[in-house]
């Protein structure tokens, strides 16, 4: 009986470290790679907001800039952005925007293409606080904006929006 | 500043969460200081998110966090009173001690990835913003913010544990901040190993076990460094550990008049839906395994009590969104009927062999679940005992409904969705799945539990008097 005991034990004891060494094996190079290359970001309030925005546009610090713009404008109006379809970099340049937008109501406009003309023509520019083009060419006839990097520009409508 | 404020924040949680405890354990069981530390934290998130949801629904401002400060304060003034006792300790082995460097250093590893990597696409734009939101409109969510079709990229109906939990570091911070917003995660990294200790001494008898399957929670790269893991500020991983906790203490329930374990397995399983959505399909397969339990157990009908604050949070928070006109149908998924099912059958296997390639994806799980399921042959042998179809049904239940959700999947490809979130909804279970290991490393013969007639004696000291010369025998 001890010995039936003590063969199982030693395949017990061999199947098991024989499995945390495999393991081992197969997962420090992916857990390596994972701590050595995170460079460190900056760790202000914002500091996840501006890394996306620096990633897509190439903007340093810019989220302050950007809720700045927003809270000059008149809180109950929307603000309107675009983004392209099929353009992950304008999608969540987008999104980062509605983020930043509070306490405006956003409302998202996915186009094809890069010229919003069509959807702005429709919309009153009384109800809008300002418009927001993530990686979309701004209509010629609408006043120049903020530009941050290259991507991202805010239009607030508190300027005289003329067609 | 920020450090004192961090601590106020931290100690409030933390005190709130101890009183809970003693107020749930009544000095029935002892319990080491991890698990006091590890209960205290999960209790502590729960009741704070609560306290400030429920609360906020009549103030806002700074009468906000005083109110929920003193109800804190007075959950600890109980705790002070009524302290749950500390077993009997014992000089710790050279092998534990060097488990426990290995821990440390870890758990050093995960704060550090935490701070050098941004907060998760999802953890900024389906949960932190809440917490922002929030603190801009003094303390509660505008009501404006859940009607509002621009932003239902956020998922206004997640439910607010984690945002909730984000706002009270607001809160004490006096700003919302994105950088110690994530201090909160390798905290959960850090119950979830404590909790893998304690659990792993409870089940064997043994600390080294425990403390070398913890050891191990930092080499599943899923755990660690990847998209969902403990440092992206996503509710996935806490998610986990509530699970680990709820599935944990019913185990240890399953052991005759360990009601201590029971009322914790209520409160822990209470918590789950408020997690995360999700939550709530872990929450039904927990309350079944509960209601096996308390069948199984002979316990009195006094005890399916333990479902009805789960329950109570779910209806409260789908009262909620319904008065905030809130949408509550996800947009990921066509509507839930048994037509759509029947029209969707052909989804199955393709659904089936996608999990299956997810399994031995081995640069997001390592060997992870191929070795879940030697531990699994291993405790096939023991079903008699009530606490192995607990463990194994909490493994597997959840898996085959996650999957079978997908057959409702509303996008144009399906598998696409499947692959883009099925390795986040296995780390939900993930940390079950070192129970299992546990218990099979440990060779331990699961019997049939035996009354326990002594006050304060728990599964562990029951388990420890299994020498191995008995074991022999």
């Amino acid at each position: 009986m001890t010995c039936r005991f003590s063969y199982g034990r030693i395949a017990h004891v061999l199947l098991w470290g024989g499995l945390a060494v495999a393991s081992l094996w197969v997962s420090i190079p992916k857990i390596y790679s994972g701590v050595t290359q995170s460079p460190l970001h900056s760790t202000g309030p914002l500091h996840t907001c501006d890394s996306y925005l620096k990633f897509a546009t190439g903007a340093s610090v810019a989220a302050k800039d950007v809720i700045s713009i927003f809270q000059s404008t008149t809180a109950s109006k929307r603000i309107i952005i675009f983004t392209r379809k099929d353009d992950a970099f304008s999608s969540g340049l987008g999104l980062t925007a509605a983020y930043l937008a509070s306490p405006h109501l956003v409302r998202l406009f996915e186009i094809n293409g890069t010229h919003p003309d069509n959807e702005l023509s429709k919309m009153n520019p009384d109800e809008v606080a300002a418009v927001v083009f993530c990686r979309i060419n701004r209509p010629t006839w609408l006043p120049a904006g903020k530009v941050f990097g290259s991507g991202l520009e805010v239009v607030s409508m508190s300027e005289k929006v003329r067609r | 500043m920020s450090a004192l404020a961090l601590l106020g924040a931290f100690g409030t949680l933390f005190v709130a969460g101890y009183g809970l405890l003693t107020l749930l354990v009544r000095r029935e069981t002892r319990f080491s200081l991890t698990e006091q530390i590890a209960f205290s934290w999960l209790l502590g998130t729960g009741a704070v998110s609560l306290l400030l949801w429920i609360f906020g629904l009549l103030v806002h401002g700074a009468l906000l966090p005083a109110l929920v400060s003193i109800v804190c304060l007075l959950l600890g003034f109980t705790g002070w009173r009524r302290m749950v006792p500390l077993p009997v300790g014992s000089a710790p082995k050279s092998f534990e001690i060097f488990l426990g460097i290995i821990i440390v250093i870890e758990i050093a590893v995960v704060f550090y990835l935490s701070f050098v990597h941004t907060l998760g696409w999802d953890g900024l734009l389906n949960w932190e913003i809440k917490a922002h939101y929030a603190f801009a409109n003094g303390g509660v969510i505008p009501a404006t913010y859940f009607s509002d079709s621009g932003r239902a990229f956020s998922h206004p109906e997640y439910p607010l544990a984690i945002p909730f939990t984000e706002l009270w570091l607001y809160l004490w911070l006096g700003e919302a901040d994105q950088f110690w917003a994530k201090t909160i995660f390798p905290i959960f990294y850090v119950i979830g190993t404590f909790l893998v200790v304690a659990l792993g001494k409870r089940f064997t008898g043994k600390t080294w076990n425990g403390l070398l399957m913890a050891a191990f929670l930092f080499f599943v790269p899923q755990i660690t460094v990847e998209v969902g893991s403990a440092i992206a500020g996503y509710a996935d991983f806490p998610l986990s550990i509530f699970y680990l906790a709820t599935i944990g203490c019913l185990f240890c329930a399953t052991e005759p008049k360990n009601d201590a374990f029971f009322r914790l397995y209520a409160a822990c399983l209470a918590l789950l839906p408020w997690v995360k959505r999700d939550g709530l399909i872990l929450w039904i397969v927990a309350a079944a395994c509960g209601v096996f339990v308390i069948l199984r157990t002979k316990r009195s009908s006094r005890h399916f009590l333990a479902l009805f604050p789960g329950l109570l949070i779910i209806c409260g928070w789908r009262l909620y969104l319904s008065a905030m006109h809130a949408p509550q149908a996800a947009a990921d998924f066509l509507p839930m009927n048994l037509e759509t099912f029947s029209s969707h059958l052909d989804r199955i296997l393709p659904l089936f062999s996608a999990l299956l390639a997810e399994f031995h994806n081995l640069p997001i799980w390592s060997l992870f679940w191929f070795v879940v399921a030697v531990g699994v042959a291993y405790l096939l042998g023991q079903m008699r005992n009530p606490g192995t179809p607990v463990l194994l049904n909490a493994l597997f239940v959840p898996i085959v409904l996650y999957l079978l959700i997908y057959v409702f999947s509303s996008w144009p490809n399906y598998l696409e969705h499947v692959g883009l979130s099925i390795s986040r909804l296995l780390l939900h279970v993930a940390p079950v799945g070192f129970l299992i290991i546990l218990l099979a490393v440990s060779r331990r013969r699961v019997k049939s539990p035996a009354p326990v007639h002594e006050r304060g004696v728990t599964c562990t000291m029951a388990v420890s008097e299994r020498t191995p010369v008995v074991e022999l025998a």
